[in-house]
């Protein structure tokens, strides 16, 4: 469970998630994520829906969402990658955006899209069990299951690495055929389970 | 309010947890077997192959002894760290010396090659022979019990060292015509305790704190050979069952 203490300011969080509060709090369902028109038909287009409202007040208001492990994420004019379907709490100051993922998005079953929050603040992520942060640096690559993958932010470029040989045709494949490889510098996030995805069958 | 730690490859543990529901495993041109899915993220260069074919060939004659459960089943060799979790259930590391364990199918996620892993008589459940660590998986932390001891079937993990797993019934509430139509239509009340797992003798056991079970994986039967337990050998127990027989109602008031 997340708390939050708002001072007559505002955080954006997934509809519905809010499980108690105290003080005077306002509640306003965003429409498209709150990224005006444009990004309303972004995300109509890409499937990246997201739910959001606005909550502002004073007090001190509870977020929890289906008692997942919350993460939280503190971002300094950084931009955070994550799944709609993961994000449960922004700052208010934080921005939000989709961006295009590739082949990464289609191998994990979540669509070719993903959320970016960029700006200065912290956002609140979900994730089945707590998530594990690895830093990936140069000289330390790194490859994820796209099915425990969640989040990643900085630097870092993804590339799509598949195993797949003659022998997962013939039924023996490892089921680890397919990995994110990230490279570069920065912060990737992983959840100890998987999600099940086209992957995890070959 | 500060962040998580972040890890790299220099300060993940080697062979041991990360947090209570991932566990790293340090792999230095060794090799590892872990159940297929399992691994979540790895540094270095790793390779996975599905056993059963060629070059791991060797390995696997002296390993691997349950052809049922060959396809769920996936080597990991190379050199780097890697980490394993499972649906975000509790993992533990376990480390036997010359014993022998045995472990719902389910619940292991990976073990060192220098254990040997057997099909258990009692279908579902898998044997480790040997000396080694393995990692299994739990809903909820392993509770180590000795026997004598009775156990719900679906707390139980695993045991060690006790050969003598068998069924409990309740007797008093179970036995009798009325028993009977209370155990197979619920009418009367069931407290749905009337069954357990008795181990007695010297040994372990391990139950985990839930009863939720690890999705059970099909491995196909055993071979099918008179007393084989679970082979579809009718072995000695008479004619096969006819379509319209009351079978196991039949059993129970003794017709």
């Amino acid at each position: 469970m997340l708390a939050v203490s708002l001072a007559g300011d505002a955080v954006k969080a997934k509809n519905g998630s809010m499980v108690a509060y105290d003080g005077r709090m306002a509640f306003k369902k965003m429409s498209g994520g709150g990224e005006g028109i444009r990004g309303m038909v972004t995300r109509r287009l890409t499937g990246e829906q997201m739910t959001v409202m606005e909550v502002k007040g004073q007090g001190t208001c509870f977020f929890a969402d289906r008692a997942s492990e919350i993460n939280l994420v503190q971002l300094q004019s950084d931009t955070l990658y994550v799944e709609s379907s993961n994000v449960l709490c922004t700052d208010g100051a934080l921005r939000t955006g989709t961006s295009f993922t590739g082949l990464r998005g289609a191998s994990q079953g979540n669509g070719l899209f993903t959320t970016t929050i960029e700006g200065t603040g912290q956002a609140a992520i979900m994730s089945d069990g707590p998530a594990v942060v690895l830093r990936v640096s140069p000289q330390f690559p790194l490859s994820v299951d796209p099915g425990a993958y969640i989040a990643h932010q900085g630097n870092v470029s993804q590339s799509f690495q598949s195993g797949v040989n003659f022998r997962t045709f013939m039924g023996e494949g490892s089921g680890e055929s397919f990995q994110i490889r990230f490279e570069g510098d920065g912060l990737v996030y992983v959840q100890p389970s998987e999600r099940n995805t086209v992957g995890g069958e070959v | 309010m500060s962040g998580p730690v972040v890890l790299d490859p220099t300060t993940l543990p080697s062979d041991d947890n990360v947090n209570p529901y991932t566990f790293c495993v340090e792999l230095r041109g060794s090799q590892w077997f872990l159940q297929k899915g399992k691994m979540i993220a790895y540094y270095g260069s790793i390779d996975f192959q599905g056993i059963g074919h060629g070059r791991l060939d060797r390995l696997v004659r002296t390993s691997f002894h349950s052809p049922l459960h060959a396809s769920d089943w996936v080597v990991a060799e190379g050199s780097g760290k890697m980490l394993l979790a499972d649906r975000a259930f509790d993992v533990n590391s376990f480390d036997l010396e010359d014993g022998n364990l045995t472990i719902r199918s389910g619940n292991l996620l990976a073990f060192q090659p220098s254990l040997a892993l057997k099909q258990s008589i009692v279908p579902g459940f898998l044997t480790l022979i040997g000396t080694g660590k393995f990692v299994a998986a739990s809903n909820g932390p392993v509770v180590f019990m000795e026997p004598p001891i009775r156990v719900d079937p679906q707390a139980l993990v695993g045991w060690a060292d006790c050969p003598s797993p068998c069924h409990h019934y309740d007797h008093g509430y179970m036995t009798g015509v009325m028993g009977g139509v209370r155990a197979l239509t619920g009418l009367g009340g069931v407290s749905g305790e009337e069954h357990q797992f008795e181990f007695v003798g010297a040994g372990t056991v391990l139950l985990q704190s839930s009863e939720a079970l690890m999705a059970e994986q099909a491995a196909g039967a055993p071979p099918q050979e008179p007393g084989v337990p679970g082979g579809g050998g009718h072995g000695g127990q008479g004619a096969p069952r006819l379509p319209g027989q009351l079978g196991d109602l039949q059993r129970r008031f003794g017709l």
